[in-house]
């Protein structure tokens, strides 16, 4: 070709490309991103000028009277959250994908869309629907638990410091579980049928099949799903805002890293919102989010290969 | 001592019967080849046989005692997979040994029994590496050592050269049929590829929808296939058909009259045959010779010429329209579009009535009594 | 002894004892799923048929279907009088429309030239977008508040497909990679013999070609955004600009003790989703397993 003879142009396609994507990707997310980072540093007056202050933000929201018991608060309740969702959301959505996956299984198309149906749904409304079916003035779950024998176990749950925060892990479990599912299966499906069959040649049942064989191949999947639960868990805050408002209670107890956030941001009912404070809780997040993920990826995904199957 | 004995073997999925009653009868150290086109069912029998599939119908022996509702490990068979089937995150040594670690053998006893299957195999100095760290070749063997390892009296071998290239399926073919002669074992063995059938088995089982069409050891179903399909099956290239009509018939000898009047002889039993009844006249192409002149004889215009070294294949349309292969002198030099003659030999021609089914064709010495009685008597005349 | 019965079993008897073992496992995984599915749809379900009942039923007998005496749209009525549901609705729409369509465009150019050209700073935007996937674009709210409001894009549905579409861009960049690289180099580098331009490789061959993986990309973008309540909250409260997820919060903080209006409201805001997901569920799921079912 002649390109050596003819001075190479100025590559305008590449620009025209990657221009349009990426101005919007640094302008509206990276360069916001940064922005915080540095204003969590910032402190401002009555006036809205900003100064520097150094850590004092920091300092302030991890040890100051004021803000360090919400900050360790939201910090507690928002690990319980995620430690409710691994407990139980990806257990769940593992044995519903190992059943929904058993061979020649009548049925399978129509479950795989009823059990993801709650998954579409917007955590909004997920949570408001709750919040009616839990609620002692209409009834239905007291009755239902009556139904069933256990309705002196019925108790207003939303609205105790003791089980609200569970209470709103379970319904949030309830919504995702189909994400879990819907990725272990489509891992389960990659497995091929043969490794299977050589498991039962090999005398090993159904039990050690899963533990010695479909288990190890799943490992992958089932650590991606927790770093996306975790980052998702941390960045909470829709079901709690739309079942308990911004003041996430009684008295905090639901209060996660997210609603803490948004009310440090806004303020409420007399606490002035501060963008600067606001700022510093989204450093803190977004360091959380980063531990998550570099345990991830240096330790857990270096540790477990990926097996070509 | 392991003998396999089918009675009317079925499987039906629902309402679609796959397996229509098979029955087989495999001696311990037998060396049996299922073989057919995909679909003809072998593969599920393999199945049923190593109980990774419930039996619909019939009962399956194995050394004498029912095994139908029997799990596989309890059969003892082994099985090499297809795909070899190798745990894709265990070592070579964890793969070998996964089946007695399941049944709880002793560890040392287990690593014996591993290591000594690896030297067998020359894998020895794999049994650290993962399968993804090794060629086909090498997966193959960790696949064998598996079933090895487990002591299996019945080997069941799924297919297993398909994934490999032709030089090294050759030399894995090689390699198994003198496993098979070191194991003392009896191995049924699955394969689409009538090459390996006749290499490998001491009987060839050939299936066709669901059916045994034939059973036989290889020259058997070589030399006297009962159906059309299975002359078709054995041998490469196919064996030639054509259809006519039976003119004459003798005893020990019937002529066929092709499309376009060439009468063909063949040297069949032919008490069942009726003259005027319409038949199907087969012809390998090594017992078609290509021939300059000839009267009588098949006639037709050549259409391609492959020349292998040895031999030649002749492509060429008769003049009753069918395409016939002549198995050509290795340097023939006829020419596409030059016509000739196939010359044939009246006892190596096989005929198929209207059903597909082989009229008993005589053998060479059967057909030939009483031309030998001549010779003989010529030469007894001479001296 | 098992083997003497089969001795003398007749065929049909055998099947069924085969069937067994078996059919007690398969009762087990249906219960199973079915327990489960009825835990997954019953909440949904008591919502929107509540929602066709007066408020006397509703309270007296919640599980019941609605019948001749208990049938009423009062509910409805309110909801569409009381706010602008059919605004809300239209607002979701074309913001999720939008962004869907720029997401996709922009993600499948920029995967497009990370992947296919060769020039300093590509590793380093890649690594850019990669770090997006794992990062929520939240956390830089407060800046992006403030960008806004310097733009004067406060309470426009331009802010929120701004915002969604530098939400969606890292995964579809990173998705929309993975599958150009899986494309032959034949097929480009016999378009560039022919001197076809780069424009034209990119949109009549390549597009064409990474389909499948663009559905993909749109079921993992379409949800958050339909779904989302963070950012129009923040960035487009206005009642000319609510989302629906948005519009259904305020109302029902609203009209808290009005059962009949919030659950229609919620009915409202879950059938459009649930009838389009019923009807392309096979597609979605297929998408967001990447293919695996089929």
């Amino acid at each position: 070709m002649t390109h050596s003879d003819i001075r190479k142009p100025f590559p305008w396609h590449i620009l025209v490309f990657l221009g349009p994507g990426l101005l919007i990707y640094l302008t509206v997310s990276v360069y916001p991103l940064l922005d915080t980072l540095r204003l969590g540093f910032f402190s401002e007056d009555e006036s809205g000028a900003t100064f520097f202050v150094g850590m004092q933000n920091y300092a302030n929201l991890l040890f100051s009277e004021v803000w360090s018991e919400p900050f360790w608060n939201a910090l507690k309740n928002n690990l319980m959250f995620f430690v409710i969702h691994m407990l139980l959301q990806n257990p769940i959505g593992l044995l519903l994908a190992l059943l929904l996956s058993s061979p020649r299984l009548r049925l399978s198309g129509t479950y795989r869309t009823l059990l993801f149906m709650p998954t579409m749904l917007s955590v909004v409304i997920v949570g408001f629907v709750w919040q009616l079916l839990l609620s002692p003035l209409w009834g239905i779950s007291e009755d239902f638990m009556y139904n069933i024998g256990l309705g002196d176990y019925f108790d207003a749950w939303l609205g105790k410091e003791g089980t609200a925060l569970v209470t709103l892990s379970l319904i949030s479990v309830w919504q995702f579980v189909g994400i879990p599912m819907m990725l272990i299966y489509a891992a389960l499906l990659n497995i091929p049928e043969d490794l299977n069959d050589a498991g039962v040649v090999d005398g090993a049942n159904s039990w050690q099949i899963f533990w010695n064989i479909k288990l190890p191949l799943l490992l992958p999947t089932i650590s991606m799903v927790s770093i996306l639960t975790f980052v998702a868990n941390f960045n909470a805050f829709e079901l709690i805002y739309a079942v308990k408002g911004a003041l996430a209670g009684p008295n905090f107890s639901t209060d996660i890293m997210g609603t803490l956030f948004y009310r440090t941001f806004f303020g409420f009912q007399l606490q002035q919102g501060s963008p600067t404070m606001g700022a510093a809780v989204a450093t803190l997040m977004f360091l959380i989010i980063l531990i998550g993920v570099a345990i991830y990826l240096f330790f857990v995904q270096r540790r477990i290969q990926r097996f070509q199957l | 001592m392991a003998d396999v004995q089918l009675k009317q073997i079925k499987k039906s999925y629902g309402q679609v019967n796959v397996l229509h009653g098979i029955d087989l009868d495999i001696k311990h150290g037998e060396f049996v080849v299922l073989v057919g086109a995909s679909g003809c069912g072998k593969s599920t029998l393999l199945r049923l046989i190593a109980g990774l599939e419930d039996i619909s119908g019939g009962e399956l022996l194995i050394d004498n005692k029912v095994v139908n509702h029997q799990p596989p490990a309890k059969r003892g068979i082994a099985m090499v997979f297809q795909s070899y089937a190798l745990y894709p995150h265990m070592s070579v040594f964890k793969n070998m040994a996964f089946g007695l670690k399941i049944s709880g053998k002793d560890k040392n006893f287990v690593r014996e029994k591993v290591e000594h299957a690896a030297k067998i195999l020359q894998i020895d100095h794999l049994l650290e590496r993962l399968p993804r760290e090794l060629s086909g070749g090498q997966r193959q063997r960790v696949a064998i050592g598996r079933a090895i390892v487990r002591d299996p009296n019945v080997f069941l071998f799924d297919e297993p050269l398909s994934n490999l290239d032709a030089a090294l399926r050759v030399q894995t073919r090689v390699e198994i049929g003198k496993l098979h002669k070191d194991l003392d074992a009896t191995i049924i063995y699955v394969t689409h590829d009538q090459v390996e059938a006749m290499t490998l088995g001491d009987k060839i089982v050939v299936m066709n929808k669901g059916r045994v069409e034939q059973c036989g050891s290889p020259l058997e179903l070589y030399r006297h296939p009962r159906t059309q399909f299975v002359a078709g099956f054995i041998g490469s290239p196919k064996m030639n058909f054509m259809k006519g009509k039976v003119s004459v018939k003798t005893e020990g000898s019937i002529y066929v009259k092709l499309a376009d009047g060439v009468e063909v002889e063949a040297r069949v039993e032919s008490g069942a045959i009726a003259v005027g009844e319409e038949v199907t006249v087969g012809v390998r192409p090594e017992h078609l010779q290509e021939s300059l002149h000839g009267e009588g004889r098949l006639k037709g215009k050549i259409n391609l010429v492959e020349h292998l070294g040895e031999v030649s294949y002749i492509y060429m349309t008769l003049t009753d329209g069918s395409e016939v292969v002549v198995r050509g002198d290795g340097e023939t030099e006829v020419k596409v579009g030059e016509e000739i003659y196939a010359d044939y030999q009246p006892q190596n021609v096989h005929v198929f009535n209207a059903q597909g089914l082989a009229f008993k064709r005589l053998t060479a010495a059967e057909a030939d009594a009483p031309a030998a009685a001549m010779i003989r008597q010529a030469a007894g005349g001479n001296t | 002894m098992l083997n003497k019965m089969t001795l003398t079993m007749p065929w049909s008897g055998m099947n069924k004892l085969t069937l067994k073992p078996d059919l007690g496992k398969k009762l087990m995984v249906h219960a199973v799923l079915l327990t489960y599915t009825v835990i997954a749809l019953f909440p949904i379900l008591v919502i929107l048929i509540n929602s066709f009942k007066t408020r006397k039923a509703i309270f007296n007998d919640p599980l019941g279907l609605p019948d001749a005496s208990s049938f009423t749209l009062v509910g409805f009525e309110e909801v569409l009088a009381r706010s602008s549901f059919d605004v809300f609705f239209f607002n979701s729409l074309i913001v999720t429309v939008l962004s869907l369509f720029f997401v996709l465009l922009f993600g499948a150019m920029a995967a497009w030239a990370l992947t296919e050209y060769r020039f300093r700073g590509a590793l380093f935007i890649a690594a850019l977008f990669a770090m997006g996937i794992m990062i929520p674009i939240r956390l830089g709210t407060v800046s992006i508040l403030q960008l806004m409001v310097d733009l004067d894009l406060v309470n426009t549905r331009t802010s929120l497909v701004l915002v969604y579409i530098a939400q969606g861009l890292p995964l579809a960049v990173y998705i929309l990679s993975e599958f150009i690289r899986t494309i032959p180099k034949e097929l480009k580098e016999a378009a560039r013999c022919d001197n076809v331009s780069e424009y034209k490789i990119f949109f009549q061959i390549v597009l064409p070609l990474i389909r499948p993986a663009m559905a993909t990309v749109a079921v993992f973008t379409m949800i958050p955004i339909w779904n989302d309540l963070w950012f129009p909250l923040i960035l487009a409260p206005g009642e000319s600009t609510q989302t629906i997820t948005l519009g259904v919060q305020q109302f029902i903080g609203q009209f808290v003790t009005d059962w009949n209006a919030v659950l229609s409201s919620l009915t409202l805001a879950i059938a459009p989703v649930l009838v389009l997901y019923l009807v392309f569920s096979r597609q979605l799921i297929r998408g967001l397993t990447a293919g695996a079912v089929k």
